[in-house]
């Protein structure tokens, strides 16, 4: 037993040195690698297996060290032949179950390994090169989708800034033939995916390139350069006399996974770029866009965020303490990255507030240049914000809001008064609205009043008040008058929900036309309910909450499940709140929580003619956005509900892993089975109900604009136009995976092809995404 | 017990906020800690004696997931210009609304 243990010392040891390698040492690089290399060849005979598999978790897990690793397997193959075949067999079979289970970032790492490891001369020049034209094959596959074979290229072109110069020192014939097969490709792709996809709708001042695009670009730069980069660190450079020694092994052959329409590839992206060497006048260059540095940085400053994004603090001290800070203008480069992160389409990779603290920690980080290279991103997104897509102009707004608010909300507001002569849906003039709203939810009015010059009274949030219509100062002739004053007076007096009732039966019903015919609401009951209750409950949240939930039974008397009903619950709260555009905004997430209105209830409202002047205002689709979410929260509830049923039912009893704290779940029957099917059923008809309302009211209202606009000899290409476009692609980047099962029913049903390209071209970007 | 009380704080998904200013409201409070996910219920501290706030509230989250990126995302940043921190709680219970006077 004692002999046991010391093996999982000496293991745990060995793991700890081959990981700590690289780090921040007293001794050189150099010499940490080669004392490292002969410890692990004396223990290779007895610990083979663990030692291959923590080089070979290294190789893919910390892709930024994986020169120092290539070096090290280079160093043990030099003295150990067999042991590196062993470990290139091994990444090989990583590769392969990589790309089995979609793993497409470790299969570019393991490809971006051995592309090192010829540097090493641990794989020979030519099966490195057969490696990459299996995967250039792809690109011949005709039946497989184009972001299969973009995937499988990107990783053949992301490796060369690794191997680049060796294949042309060595192979200069086969690096431009595979090179050409490339650039055919990067030519003929289909690219219907990028409007879509872009931060800005300009190429100016700087062009938004498609990530594999801009790849390209770069590496035919590189090869310009000679293949002659100056960022990455090469150790193995220093043993030169060592390595080239040693035989080289072949990757063994292998056969690419053929495409299965399970498979998920990564959606194409859009290179975000804000800076450029001009921007940072002092202090080092930044690299240009089409230079290898750039992508290379870029890509590490990402993985820093990766690998760190659970803890802001420490995350926000690596990216400041980059390798290579004293060469380039990292502040930049940081805000650039994580900027990119933010804006991301379709949706950002973490949620939006990780971004927000994590600058607020790099601001306090770096006090000296932080906030100022900040507020120069924000004056440049500021600048260009005319032709930015609107769920990355929702995402600056929000972001911004909450930055101020934890920097005393303290701008240079003055260089913005221009946007208070601007139409109010001007871009401008409605970044400036929102951001103050904002800003007013984390603050209060009166404060953000102060803040701002007063030119920008005219953007100052309304008095976030209720206006009730019955009260006391109102007149008293008006419909319903006596009745609210009566029901305000009970409420007060603790009715129940009986009295309530009681007091609302004595109203005339204005839909009544003659004895006979019965309403199946009264206007009258609702608006005074609805404009009292939430009067009454004016003072809080909470005190709004309480009063709906206490009477719950009173909605669903005179509610029900009438449409234009629940409508009318929606229009009263607005006419009661519409100064609060929080308050709306929480009030309708209750509502639909306690089914007061249903999901597509508030869809329809949302597009109602009354509701038309609120269209392009933020808060409208933060409600819309909540209310498609809940709904696809409720069907993954479901789905998860039902796989879980029939796991169980299946399933055998003698898997006891979980079974320790989870309680013996009885094995639900065959009935009880189907009723839950039957469920998800409904719920899944009713969130493509949900879609097709709103696909639906945004052809119809864009259309008519279109044909309008056409008849009148007007340029439709109007502020509002540009906005609901904007709305409308952004249903389409934030539910597509919801929205993505009813696809076929869209193309079908509503996104026809004699339907205007103008609307046609948002359902066609969606559809590129995974095509 | 001690360890009951260290398994519900392990699995809550309830807050204990402090450091807030008396004058925070509600309101502010669901926008900040709405970013972090979906809020189920705020319970604003209340002075025993007035009932009026006094500088901690109650978060609960539907979910422990949100209540993680609360954790991560918002303790420790500012709300009316005051760090606010943020704590597991085991679950509010009525009554515990009530600070010390």
């Amino acid at each position: 037993k004692r002999r046991r243990n010391d093996a999982v010392e000496i293991e745990d040891r060995l793991e700890s040195l081959i990981i700590r390698v690289g780090e921040k040492s007293t001794s050189s690089l150099e010499s940490n690698l080669e004392g490292l290399a002969s410890v692990l060849e004396a223990d290779i005979n007895n610990y083979k297996t663990k030692i291959l598999k923590i080089l070979s978790d290294c190789a893919v897990k910390m892709p930024e060290k994986t020169t120092i690793y290539t070096t090290l397997v280079g160093l043990l193959n030099a003295k150990n032949y067999n042991f590196g075949g062993e470990f290139v067999d091994l990444m090989a079979r990583k590769l392969k179950e990589a790309l089995k289970a979609c793993f497409w970032k470790t299969a570019r790492y393991v490809l971006r390994f051995f592309a090192d490891l010829v540097n090493c001369h641990v794989i020979s020049t030519n099966s490195l090169l057969q490696l990459l034209h299996t995967f250039l094959d792809t690109a011949r596959d005709d039946n497989s989708p184009q972001v299969r074979s973009d995937t499988y290229i990107y990783a053949v072109l992301s490796c060369l800034p690794w191997v680049g110069r060796e294949l042309y020192e060595k192979k200069e014939q086969d690096l431009e033939r595979l090179l050409k097969h490339i650039e055919i490709y990067v030519r003929k792709r289909g690219r219907k995916h990028v409007p879509g996809l872009r931060v800005w709708r300009s190429d100016r001042p700087h062009p938004q390139e498609e990530y594999l695009d801009c790849l390209w670009s770069q590496i035919g730069k590189l090869r310009s350069d000679m293949w002659q980069e100056k960022h990455i660190a090469r150790p193995y450079v220093a043993f030169d006399s060592i390595l080239c020694e040693a035989l080289q092994h072949n990757i063994p052959p292998l056969t690419l996974p053929p495409h299965h329409q399970d498979n998920t590839y990564p959606f194409p992206w859009v290179v975000f770029r804000l800076f450029d060497y001009t921007d940072c006048p002092e202090g080092p260059v930044l690299p240009g866009a089409h230079s290898i540095e750039r992508y290379l940085i870029e890509e590490h400053l990402h993985n820093i965020i990766k690998e760190y994004h659970l803890e802001r603090k420490q995350c926000a001290a690596c990216l400041l303490d980059f390798p290579l800070k004293l060469k380039i203008p990292l502040e930049y480069m940081i805000v650039e990255v994580v900027l990119a992160e933010l804006f991301h389409l379709p949706g950002p990779r973490y949620i939006e507030i990780c971004y927000g603290s994590l600058l607020i920690e790099l601001c306090k980080l770096q006090p000296a240049t932080m906030p100022q290279v900040l507020a120069q991103a924000v004056e440049l997104l500021y600048d260009r914000i005319d032709t930015m897509n609107v769920c990355c102009f929702d995402r600056f707004v929000n972001w911004f809001g909450y930055h101020l608010s934890n920097f005393q909300f303290k701008w240079s507001w003055d260089d913005w008064l221009e946007a208070s002569q601007l139409d109010s849906t001007h871009p401008r003039a409605k970044f400036v609205i929102e951001v103050l709203q904002r800003a007013m939810r984390l603050s209060y009015r009166q404060r953000i009043a102060e803040v701002v010059p007063e030119q920008f009274d005219c953007f100052v949030p309304n008095k976030p008040e209720p206006i009730y219509k019955f009260s006391a100062d109102t007149s008293g002739d008006m419909p319903g008058y006596d009745t609210a004053q009566h029901l305000e007076q009970i409420i007060r007096a603790k009715a129940t929900y009986s009295d309530v009732i009681e007091a609302l039966g004595e109203m005339p019903n204005p839909l009544r036309e003659n004895d006979e015919s019965d309403p199946p609401y009264n206007p009258l009951q609702i608006q005074v309910f609805v404009q009292t209750l939430l009067h009454l409950g004016s003072k809080s949240f909470s005190h709004g909450f309480a009063g709906i939930s206490k009477f719950l039974k009173v909605f669903e008397a005179i509610v029900g499940s009438s449409e234009e009903a629940q409508i009318l619950v929606l229009k009263e709260m607005h006419d009661v709140w519409h100064h609060h555009q929080q308050m709306m905004v929480i009030l309708t997430e209750k509502f639909l929580r306690t089914q007061i209105v249903r999901c597509a209830s508030v869809a329809t409202w949302v597009f109602s003619k009354e509701m038309m002047p609120e269209f392009t205002k933020n808060y409208i689709w933060e409600i819309i956005h909540a209310t498609i979410r809940k709904m696809n929260k409720h069907v993954a509830k479901l789905q998860r509900e039902v796989n879980d049923a029939r796991e169980r039912r299946t399933g055998n009893d003698s898997d006891e892993s979980s079974s320790d704290e989870e309680e013996q779940r009885p094995r639900p029957s065959e009935e009880e089975i189907e009723r839950m099917e039957e469920k998800l059923e409904t719920a899944q008809a009713d969130q493509k109900n949900l879609f097709l309302i709103i696909f639906q009211r945004f052809i119809m209202i864009l259309s008519e604009h279109l044909v309008r606009c056409d008849t009148d000899g007007r340029d439709f290409n109007t502020h509002w136009y540009r906005w609901t476009v904007g709305r409308l692609n952004q249903i389409f980047m934030m539910h597509n995976t919801q929205v993505e099962r009813y696809s076929q029913t869209l193309s079908t049903l509503l996104f026809t092809q004699d339907l205007d390209p103008h609307i046609l071209d948002a359902f066609n970007q969606f559809i590129a995404l995974r095509s | 017990s001690r360890v009951e009380q260290e398994r519900r704080l392990r699995n809550t998904a309830t807050l204990y906020v402090g450091n807030l200013s008396f004058f925070t409201t509600e309101e502010q409070l669901y926008e900040l800690f709405g970013r972090a996910g979906d809020v189920k219920r705020i319970v604003m501290g209340l002075d025993k004696f007035k009932k009026t706030p006094c500088g901690f509230c109650f978060v609960e989250y539907y979910t422990r997931e949100d209540s993680e990126m609360c954790m991560r995302y918002v303790n420790g940043t500012r709300l009316d210009d005051r760090i606010i921190r943020t704590d597991w709680d085991a679950g509010f219970i009525e009554g515990r609304q009530y600070g010390r006077g």
